[in-house]
């Protein structure tokens, strides 16, 4: 049975956020998307970079520290099970994890955040735009794995954003 | 009656508590999430940084652009929801208490301790905040700044004007544009946000 409560994990310090006793904060999609499109439009390539490498270092040491409160989550299966749940419960969306180990796999995504959001503002696009998820993929399969940060590289094969019935996400291991 | 912003906070944690089975959280006519602040501000100083002292200019306002148009269509939607017309409406006596509904929201949504501290119907708006995670996180990362740093609090607070004041959404935004005249990551005890109509 999963350990993990979310419900728990989430509340208040004064006026702060806490998740799990670290700083977050709610932001809704406008503000998501038009980040997004503001780092895509003004640098190209290097504000896709850093659109990832944000989201996978931020999700690296939040999921280290979470691993850390929840030793008793040994299996693969119960750490990607608190995974999909923390994604889920954050209002990202829905991952299906498959094969994943130490070298990489695959995870699927029916439904996220981003792409809700961005659709809802901006229609289709016709390359693939789920750059956060893939930097919170990198950055959680690193942390679970025990590997520096930077470790694994995650690709988005296919994204509803252009047409595709779901988002495909490749993680392979650069380490 | 005031604006009680311990009833908009409650609202806020349990309405976020509420998923679909899309995993999608949709509150107050948007969809919300929730990230680490550390994600936003890497966000947001590095990018300022890779635009180089050049560009700094642009950068700072793309990131307030970004920040107002977004709370212009977010608290548009905030106040046109289910949730406002149950929760806060009935708490609001003039049109100028939408401002401490939509800073009671800011405050539930971890943005910071946001504080009216004088509005000026049509004019001008002062709002005053002890700790801005923007603030915070730049100091935590970078050190003391020469200058404010919280570009989406900023962008914020023109957009709260925007809406009380501008034309009908959505053609008011950017009627108003906001200065951070105090911030805490330059040494301020508090940051200080003060919104006042464009110039041309």
């Amino acid at each position: 049975m999963l350990a993990f409560n979310w419900q728990r994990e989430l509340g208040r310090e004064g006026h702060r956020v806490v998740f799990s006793g670290q700083a977050f904060a709610m932001h809704c999609h406008h503000y998501n998307i038009n980040l997004q499109k503001t780092l895509e439009d003004t640098l190209g390539p290097e504000g896709v970079d850093l659109l990832y490498r944000s989201a996978e270092e931020a999700n690296y040491a939040n999921f280290s520290y979470l691993l850390a409160q929840y030793s008793q989550l040994k299996s693969l299966k119960s750490k990607f099970e608190m995974a999909a749940t923390m994604f889920q419960n954050c209002g990202m969306g829905i991952l299906h994890f498959h094969h994943i180990g130490p070298q990489g796999g695959q995870v699927v995504s029916p439904s996220s955040h981003h792409v809700t959001g961005w659709l809802a503002k901006l229609g289709r696009r016709t390359t693939p735009g789920c750059h956060f998820t893939r930097g919170w993929l990198a950055g959680m399969v690193g942390a679970v794995f025990e590997k520096p940060l930077n470790s694994y590289r995650v690709v988005e094969r296919e994204c509803k954003l252009m047409g595709h019935r779901d988002c495909v996400f490749e993680i392979s291991c650069d380490a | 009656m005031a604006i009680d912003g311990t009833k908009i906070i409650h609202a806020v944690m349990e309405g976020s508590r509420i998923r679909e089975s899309k995993g999608i959280i949709p509150l107050f006519g948007v969809y919300l999430s929730l990230f680490s602040v550390k994600y936003y501000n890497r966000l947001s100083f590095d990018f300022e940084k890779k635009m180089g002292e050049s560009r700094r200019n642009e950068a700072e306002k793309l990131l307030v652009a970004a920040a107002q148009e977004c709370g212009y269509a977010t608290f548009q939607g905030i106040r046109n929801s289910w949730e406002w017309d149950q929760i806060v409406k009935p708490m609001i006596e003039h049109p100028e208490d939408q401002i401490d509904g939509f800073t009671a929201v800011a405050v539930a949504f971890g943005w910071g301790d946001l504080v009216v501290k004088e509005l000026v119907p049509k004019r001008s708006l002062v709002i005053h905040v002890g700790d801005s995670y923007e603030a915070r996180g730049f100091l935590e990362d970078y050190g003391p700044s020469e200058s404010g740093k919280c570009y989406m609090l900023r962008g914020v607070t023109g957009a709260f004007m925007d809406l009380l004041y501008g034309d009908d959404y959505p053609e008011g935004c950017f009627t108003f544009t906001a200065e951070e005249s105090r911030c805490r990551a330059k040494g301020d005890p508090y940051c200080e946000f003060v919104a006042r109509k464009s110039s041309g």
